[in-house]
């Protein structure tokens, strides 16, 4: 799965772990959760970001709308559904197939 | 289109990118400002994390075109799947579409290669026409726009306004290359012709400078690439061939570039040469350099930067200066104090010539050209109502469908935009097809226009300039077709059709209603042109030229252009016409110097010596005639005499002894008075002396063409230079053994002479007819079409007025309403459409006619009876088409329509 768009594929899959652990959130919480899990580790451009969340609506495997937020402000809320969970499982699948395989290279070459 | 749907779209999507943007960078710089930032740097310090909004918005738009796209190619794949479906409705839409783009394309490309197409030569935007305004105190031949040689040698001069000028002059010589001479197109041009227009040579060199220097310098021959391949097989070794242009020799230089065909659209040279051989090229004329003889037209280049406006102005002081000096000069011919202030008032005018200077340009073809076009234009909108229409239609029938869908989630945009796409896939297709019949139809109209030479210019090819016509309305056509249905799906409720059953909704009905009484109205509008144009051909063709024209042949020969003196030219037409007459089965003969009906014409003013001096105030139209000429075309002797050979003068000796006139110019001028024994002169100056006596008066017929009955005057032929003309034949035998006699005794006299426009007197007639007959079979297509269009139309809407109804006709007839009052209910919606179309169309056609009026014969555009019979026709037509559904829903079953349920 380590094709050119993996770098892209790792961002969906980064978003959809969020969503699916913290509900449903906005660009800007999705991108400070990536940060912070990572302990700064990951920092999310937001010219990434923002398209992955069009692609991934566009793909139907979230959902948005207009919700107010704990400040009072409306905020576009994304939320993972059925179709983004099912997607998020092969994902990841993958992505532990390919981490075990490039590690044991490294460990046995 | 799904373009403007998206942009619509786009504007709320864009905004929402914005306010979710904002959101972020606000949070950031609260965040950064908890953090111990101040408001400037946590600014600064966000808009940097987000590494330029511009760049954000514009790779969120990237997926969102990528998902137009793919909705787009669903949408495509569904509507074709929906056509297989349903093949008639499918078949039905195309063909409508395919029938007003066909028609539209195959008239603008007429319009395009008649009207609209460039020159192809270097700057055809930098062509100017120049033209005389006023009186040029000057003798004429030619079509339009006519100067003398001089005058555009004069302005060559003018370089701060010019880069170049060129004259040129159309002409037929014979040409002979080896073999025996043919009659062929030529164009007289200036040395200065090619360079001007940047014309490069195919083969060999072109005309230039020194060919033309002085009169017989350049007795040289280019050939136009056509007819070099068409007559020579494109031979290599041309160049330095000779040639006879009218039984003098020429050598062949060089072959023109491939594509150019001169600058007439309508008259397309097989050769050019030079203006200085122009004595040759037209036997007998020797006034090339004279500044009195109108007979080219010029064409100038502008320099770079200058505009029209100001060469015209710069031009009047030299202009002026040259209207001084010309009526100093002692051959300035003498007139009256009158005209010579209207010679000294004259202007130049520039006129913009991209296109050339053609003929077909004129009024008389633009203008029936334009007619048509607005008629196929009409036409094109009926069918995209008629498909319309039909969307509709099945729009609601596919009601269920489309509620099932919205209320399955799918957006009301997203059932528009398929609509559309629908209506799109249909015009494109249709456009396709209707692509594929233009070049019949474009064949079939060159077939119509007047000039035999047009045939040869124009084309039925389809080339990118139609497609980048054709393509643009076809999808126009789609939008417009499909536009009311995809706005009535984008607004119908969601839930009403779901819980319909046999439903009372006729919703769907008003729209269908509103564009049937369109259509309708349209429908009108081309039925009444097709009707006026119908009756003027009905009116020219029983109006006749004057004459009888039945069992009469008419054939032409030039002989000085093959190369005869004046006087043998006329012994050797003298011999034809002798032997003519001699032969059995010939009933009569007579010759005419200038052909009839051929739209040309030899005029100039007359002056009468009554018991005073009287100046005709216009043109009277010339001739000169054989005796026997009006018995052989059975033209009635109103009084005095027919000329008889003591009335020609010996050949070689001028002036006119005797002059018959026509009863037009009899009443027009002499008012009463006997016209026999009166003398005219031709001219009008003061200088004219009237000492031809007038000898007979006769009928009217028609010169020119057969709308045309004006003041004419004959004189004898055989005198002066009448050395070539046409004869008229009437004979027994049938016309093809008439044209092998005449055929016969020219090659007996000389084999090399070619028969020119060998055909009976009816095929002329015909041919003049030409631009009214293709306006009434035309717009008579058209209208039928039309008619066909709007019938099924109002067919279709009326029958599904009665579906709708049939629980409420059933109820009706239950209750005891009669068979003839169910039949009154449907029937009384189609005659409210009649009216409402008819109270729409009739106002248009009444505008419209005023612009086809210049068109028409023996009726007025607004002629009531023709208004009232287009009318009745449709509405006879249109309720014949309500009838059948409402007949159906009188002969509902009240239980069957109760039961429907």
């Amino acid at each position: 799965m380590a094709n050119s768009n993996s770098a892209q594929t790792a961002l969906d899959m980064l978003i959809l772990t969020i969503l699916s652990r913290r509900g449903a959130s906005h660009g800007y919480g999705i991108a400070n959760a990536i940060q912070e899990v990572s302990e700064e580790a990951l920092r999310v451009e937001e010219g990434s970001l923002y398209p992955a969340l069009h692609r991934m609506e566009e793909a139907s495997w979230i959902t948005a709308e207009w919700a107010v937020t704990e400040n009072k402000r409306r905020a576009r809320m994304y939320r993972i559904n059925r179709a983004g969970t099912k997607q998020l499982e092969a994902e990841k699948e993958k992505w532990s197939t390919f981490s075990a395989g490039v590690a044991r290279v490294l460990r046995m070459a | 289109m799904r373009w403007l749907l998206n942009w619509l779209r786009r504007r709320s999507m864009e905004r929402d990118l914005d306010r979710e943007l904002s959101y972020h960078t606000d949070r950031r710089v609260s965040d950064l400002m908890a953090a111990g930032f101040s408001q400037q740097d946590a600014r600064r310090q966000a808009r940097l994390e987000l590494g330029g909004w511009m760049q954000v918005q514009e790779e969120v738009r990237d997926v969102w075109l990528t998902r137009w796209l793919r909705d787009f190619i669903y949408d495509l794949r569904f509507s074709l799947r929906s056509f297989l479906r349903s093949p008639s409705f499918t078949i039905t839409a195309v063909l409508s579409l395919a029938v007003g783009i066909g028609a539209t394309t195959a008239i603008y490309s007429l319009v395009n290669q008649v009207l609209l197409s460039e020159l192809p030569v270097r700057h055809p935007d930098r062509l100017v026409l120049v033209d005389w305004k006023g009186d040029q105190a000057a003798n004429g031949f030619g079509s339009y726009n006519l100067m003398s040689y001089p005058i555009c040698r004069d302005l060559q001069l003018q370089d701060r306004f010019f880069d170049g000028v060129l004259c040129r002059a159309a002409t037929t010589v014979n040409l002979a290359i080896g073999e025996e001479p043919k009659p062929v197109g030529a164009e007289l041009i200036s040395g200065s012709y090619f360079s001007v227009l940047g014309v490069s040579p195919a083969l060999g060199r072109l005309v230039d400078a020194a060919d033309d220097e002085r009169p017989g310098a350049g007795p040289v021959v280019v050939l136009a690439y056509d007819f070099w391949e068409a007559q020579l097989g494109g031979a290599a070794d041309v160049v330095g061939r000779k040639v006879l242009i009218n039984q003098s020799p020429m050598t062949i230089i060089g072959v023109a570039a491939r594509g150019f065909r001169g600058i007439d659209v309508g008259q397309v040279p097989s050769i050019w040469i030079p203006a200085s051989m122009s004595a040759q090229a037209n036997p007998g004329f020797k006034d090339q350099l004279d500044r009195r003889t109108r007979w080219m037209q010029i064409l100038a280049s502008l320099r770079p930067g200058m505009t029209l406006t100001q060469a015209q102005a710069g031009l009047q002081p030299w202009f002026k200066g040259m209207l001084d000096e010309d009526t100093r000069r002692p051959e300035f011919p003498r007139i009256t104090a009158e005209r010579r202030q209207q010679f000294l008032s004259s202007s130049l005018t520039l006129t913009p010539a991209p296109q050339g200077h053609s003929v077909l340009q004129r009024s008389r073809t633009s203008q029936p050209l334009w007619v048509l076009f607005a008629a196929t234009g009409v036409l094109l909108g009926l069918a995209c109502l008629n498909v319309a229409g039909l969307f509709l239609a099945r729009g609601s029938a596919r009601e269920r469908e489309f509620s099932t869908r919205l209320a399955l989630g799918a957006s009301r945009g997203r059932i528009s935009r398929q609509t559309l796409t629908d209506a799109t896939l249909l015009s494109v297709t249709g456009g396709l097809v209707g692509i594929a019949l233009a070049p019949l139809v474009i064949k079939t109209l060159i077939a119509f226009l007047p000039r035999d030479t047009a045939a040869n210019a124009l084309t039925a090819s389809i080339d990118l300039r139609l497609l980048l016509f054709t393509f643009p309305v076809s999808a126009a056509a789609g939008v417009v077709s499909g536009l009311a249905p995809a706005i009535r799906t984008s607004r119908g409720s969601l839930i009403s059709p779901l819980r319909e059953r046999a439903g009372a909704t006729l919703r769907g009905a008003r729209l269908r209603k509103a564009i049937v009484t369109l259509q309708i109205a349209f429908t009108l509008v081309l039925v009444i042109g097709a009707a006026l144009f119908a009756r003027t051909l009905a009116g020219l063709i029983a109006k006749g030229p004057g004459f009888a024209t039945s069992s009469l042949v008419e054939f032409s020969i030039d002989p000085r252009r093959n190369g005869y003196s004046p006087v043998e030219a006329s012994r050797l037409v003298r011999r034809i016409d002798s032997e003519i007459r001699a032969t059995p089965g010939i009933d009569a003969s007579a010759l005419m110097r200038f052909q009839l009906l051929t739209g040309g014409s030899w005029n100039n003013p007359l002056t009468i010596q009554a018991d005073k001096r009287i100046t005709t105030d216009r043109d009277v139209h010339l001739n000169s005639v054989s005796p026997g000429f009006f018995s052989t075309l059975g033209i009635g002797l109103v009084a005095g005499r027919d000329f008889t050979e003591r009335d020609s003068r010996p050949v070689g000796e001028s002036g006119r002894r005797s002059a018959i006139v026509n009863e037009a110019f009899a009443s027009r001028y002499l008012a009463g008075r006997n016209p026999i024994g009166l003398r005219i002169g031709e001219g009008s100056g003061p200088d004219v002396t009237a000492d031809i006596e007038v000898v007979g008066v006769v009928k009217d017929i028609s010169y020119r063409g057969i709308r045309e009955e004006s003041e004419q005057a004959y004189f004898p032929i055989f005198e002066g230079g009448d050395s070539g003309g046409s004869f008229y034949v009437k004979s027994r035998g049938n016309p093809e053994s008439t044209f092998r006699l005449i055929r016969e005794i020219v090659r007996k006299a000389d084999p090399a002479m070619p028969v020119n426009a060998l055909r009976t007197v009816d095929d002329q007639v015909n041919r003049s007819l030409n631009t009214e007959r293709m306006l009434a079979t035309l717009s008579g297509g058209f209208s039928t079409l039309a008619l066909l269009l709007s019938l099924v139309g109002l067919y279709g809407v009326m029958s599904f007025v009665v579906t709708q109804r049939t629980r409420e006709i059933g109820v009706r007839l239950a209750l005891g309403a009669t068979t003839g009052s169910a039949i009154w209910l449907v029937l009384r919606d189609a005659i409210m459409m009649i009216a409402a179309g008819a109270a729409i169309g009739l106002p248009c056609a009444g505008a419209l006619g005023r612009l086809v009026e210049s068109q028409l014969f023996g009726v007025t555009p607004t002629d009531p009876l023709t208004i009232a019979a287009a009318t009745l026709l449709l509405t006879v037509a249109a309720l014949g088409a309500a009838l059948i559904p409402a007949y159906r829903a009188s002969s509902v079953n009240p239980v069957d329509a109760l039961r429907f349920d």
